[in-house]
């Protein structure tokens, strides 16, 4: 039968200092929940609640509606694994005595490990791949190496939850996947409830079914990750500004940083308007709007990525329906743009005959005596899908004076020394 | 490796042991002034045998040759074999306990309060009368088990008692109580000479009426510790981890205290402080059998006990007629050893 944890009303001090107060949430059977939230919040101490080291000062925790601190710690080891940060051992043990360490709660006290309990710590080595490493001292492996150890020791246990604190958070990329895989496969396959600290929110969004955002001790959100990882919430909880995107693959929130420390003095009041579209300027508008500038961009196909990355850095832009070509209404709308701007970019974008009126725009732009930067990530003849059209327009842009630039840098380079 | 492997291999270092124990016994029980063959020792052993004794026929040796054996030099040799197993288990616990390899039976000040009792009774000649020979180790017993117990309530933080904390208290507690010794003995003039003797540990004179008090000791400590001999191993993860994995920690470092204070203040209380052999051991023994505790602790006890006895005969021969201390003895060998270990080992871990 599967084990159901559960927190009513939990408080935890060290000392006079509370650190949780008034938590109350049920770690669902079969679950995956990650536990998020800044440094301090109090995510470890509600793990080590949790996983009954630590006496809460009011409220209760429930393993199987009974009380966990009132359980003996031999039955509670039977039922839950706890994998901490980092797990230094100073005697040489082999891997496999380690992992045989696992059993310790299913042995009677004069009871030596029996032909069973080394199967089963065999099939665990299988499981997390360190078979390999089995008679190796435990002070001879790497870091990376010790904690797939530590988690398979856990393993060992036969639990029907694993506690995990920041399992990852000293491992290279492929060791974090290794792991949290591992884990993923036994929250399907064995029905194993996972609940972990993590730093990284990345992480948290990719694997997590639900999280569980802490802030100063108490709970700030719960939900699915969707849900708790907005930017909004992160800029509420963390103090920090970031972009959520769906990531390509999977469709989870994936969180990226923006680098608002850059804020460029030059940028300040300074308007620029940006041509683009299809993601040929999703890199530079966020870079722009990260300097500081005050950005806007047309024309924009809903939907496409230049689009999304627009909206969710709230810029105000000239919107066209999907694969639709520019409508003279909107061709009208970005010319206003441009007027309003003190500097005219276009990105690297392909021209076919839907959106050649782009380009016309930004002519006009140097009619009316805008500085005009164009970005060339991209020779015109291999973007010219109009059958010559555009090489002559842009040329003709070229002549009158658009200055050239090749990448994202080179522009912010170039706006900076204008005045 | 297959679970049975493993148990056949602990059983072959063990018996190795005991062996190798048995063989030094009997050549150290021939050390003396008196000629004795290891021949003629086995015989007298194997005489005092239920049953099969009758059937051994009686060498030519003179009666005083059996007394010198059985009275004098085996009572000495045994009790050689009870402080040094004492000692050495006592240390691999508190290696255990402390995820320390520098851990030591004296690291509580179990020495230290050891001593201070000894001296006291020694200067001050208290209880003399009614405890007769007994007074010193009495003394000394008693000055290590209260001294274990206020290091154990000076560390107490809430119901825990870290042991960390329980490490520099007993370093604290230690140097008041080495303080205090110091003290006594220089505003004491005469008997300074038998304290510094006794503090310097050796086994000289003690008769089987030593060895039959230190022996349910050692037994008691010696069972609880190889009872708990696969929960010390966990606790080599650290507390907490072990705590994860089902060991009611708390309790069992007051039990796993107990058994090594009992086994150190005992043999402590018998002969003097005798240093070394609660630290080298254990290591030497890790070193050779790895540090599992269900073969480590009755291999260091084991390996602690053939120590001694060569050390002891070592102390009686080296400079005959004169006796060295046996801790001298210890000391010396100990002290370069524990180098060479360092070297070797590095930081690698133990």
């Amino acid at each position: 039968m599967a084990v159901t944890l559960k927190i009513i009303d939990l408080a935890c001090s060290y000392g006079a200092t509370r650190v949780l107060d008034g938590l109350t949430f049920s770690f669902a059977r079969g679950s995956f929940t990650g536990i998020i939230g800044p440094n301090g919040s109090g995510k470890s101490t509600l793990l080590r609640s949790l996983s009954r080291v630590l006496k809460p000062a009011g409220g209760a925790v429930l393993l199987d509606d009974r009380d966990l601190y009132a359980l003996h710690a031999r039955e509670v080891a039977k039922k839950m694994a706890v994998v901490p940060q980092e797990t230094a051992v100073n005697f040489s043990f082999t891997v496999e005595e380690i992992i045989m360490m696992g059993r310790s709660p299913h042995l009677g006290r004069f009871q030596g490990e029996s032909e069973k309990d080394f199967a089963l710590v065999n099939r665990v080595m299988e499981l997390t791949n360190t078979r390999h490493l089995a008679r190796r001292p435990i002070t001879a492996i790497s870091g990376g190496e010790r904690q797939r150890v530590i988690v398979a020791k856990a393993l060992a246990q036969e639990p029907e939850i694993i506690l995990l604190d920041e399992p990852t958070s000293h491992l290279d990329i492929n060791h974090q996947v290794e792991i949290l895989n591992l884990l993923k496969r036994l929250n399907r396959e064995e029905h194993a409830t996972v609940v972990v600290v993590f730093h990284d929110l990345n992480l948290a969004g990719q694997y997590c079914d639900s999280l569980l955002l802490m802030q100063k001790g108490r709970i700030y959100m719960t939900g699915k990750p969707e849900k708790v990882l907005t930017a909004d919430h992160i800029k509420e909880v963390y103090g920090t500004s970031v972009i959520i995107r769906k990531h390509p693959v999977t469709g989870r929130p994936a969180v990226m940083l923006l680098a608002r420390g850059l804020q460029d003095a030059a940028a300040e009041g300074k308007r620029v308007h940006v041509v683009c579209g299809g993601g040929a300027g999703a890199s530079l508008l966020e870079q722009l709007a990260n300097y500081g500038y005050d950005v806007t961009a047309g024309v924009l196909n809903t939907g496409d990525i230049d689009w999304e990355t627009a909206r969710s850095l709230e810029l105000k832009t000239v919107e066209e329906a999907p694969f639709s070509s520019i409508t003279e209404q909107s061709h009208k709308e970005n010319l206003e743009l441009i007027k309003n701007a003190d500097v005219c970019v276009m990105a690297s974008i392909p021209f076919g005959r839907g959106n050649i009126k782009n380009l016309e725009a930004v002519i006009l732009a140097l009619d009316w005596g805008k500085p005009v930067l164009l970005m060339e990530e991209q020779k015109i003849e291999e973007r010219d899908y109009t059958g010559g059209q555009a090489v002559l327009l842009y040329n003709e842009l070229k002549n009158k004076g658009a200055v050239v630039n090749q990448d994202a840098t080179a522009i912010l380079d170039t706006l900076s020394l204008l005045k | 490796m297959d679970p049975q492997g493993r148990v056949w291999r602990w059983r072959a270092i063990n018996s190795a042991l005991l062996l190798v124990l048995g063989v030094i016994v009997i050549l150290c029980t021939t050390i003396g002034p008196a000629p004795i063959s290891p021949g003629d020792v086995l015989l007298m052993l194997l005489r005092k045998a239920p049953v099969l004794g009758s059937c051994i026929p009686r060498g030519d040796w003179p009666d005083s040759f059996e007394t010198i054996v059985l009275q004098m030099r085996l009572a000495r040799v045994c009790l050689a074999v009870l402080v040094g197993a004492g000692l050495a288990a006592s240390g691999v616990v508190l290696q255990g306990l402390l995820q320390n390899p520098m851990g030591d039976p004296y690291i509580l000040g179990i020495s230290s309060g050891a001593a201070l009792g000894a001296t006291a009774a020694m200067l001050f000649g208290l209880g003399a009368s009614a405890l007769g020979i007994y007074t010193i180790p009495v003394f000394a017993f008693l000055g290590a088990a209260v001294t274990a117990v206020l290091v154990y309530g000076l560390a107490r933080v809430g119901n825990r008692a870290p042991m960390s904390t329980l490490l520099l208290a007993g370093i604290a507690a230690g140097s008041f109580l080495s303080a205090l010794t110091s003290y006594a003995m220089i505003t004491s003039g005469e008997n300074i000479h038998q304290v510094i003797f006794w503090l310097m540990g050796g086994l000289a004179g003690r008769g089987w009426d030593y060895v039959l008090v230190l022996l349910p000791y050692s037994v008691v400590s010696f069972t609880l510790m190889c009872v708990f001999a696969r929960h010390l191993n966990v606790m080599l993860l650290g507390e907490e981890p072990a705590q994860h994995l089902g060991i009611d920690v708390e309790r069992l470092k007051q039990i796993m205290l107990g058994a090594a204070t009992l086994a150190a203040a005992s043999a402590v209380a018998v002969s003097g402080v005798i240093g070394f052999v609660g630290l080298i051991i254990p290591h030497a023994v890790r070193l050779l059998v790895g540090p599992d505790h269900r073969v480590l602790l009755p291999a260091s006890i084991l390996t602690g006990a053939i120590f001694l006895v060569a050390a002891d005969a070592l102390a009686r021969v080296a400079a005959a007629p004169e006796e060295i201390p046996v801790g001298v003895i210890t000391a010396l060998c100990g002290g370069p050893f524990f180098i060479y270990l360092l070297r070797k080992k590095g930081s690698a871990g133990f």
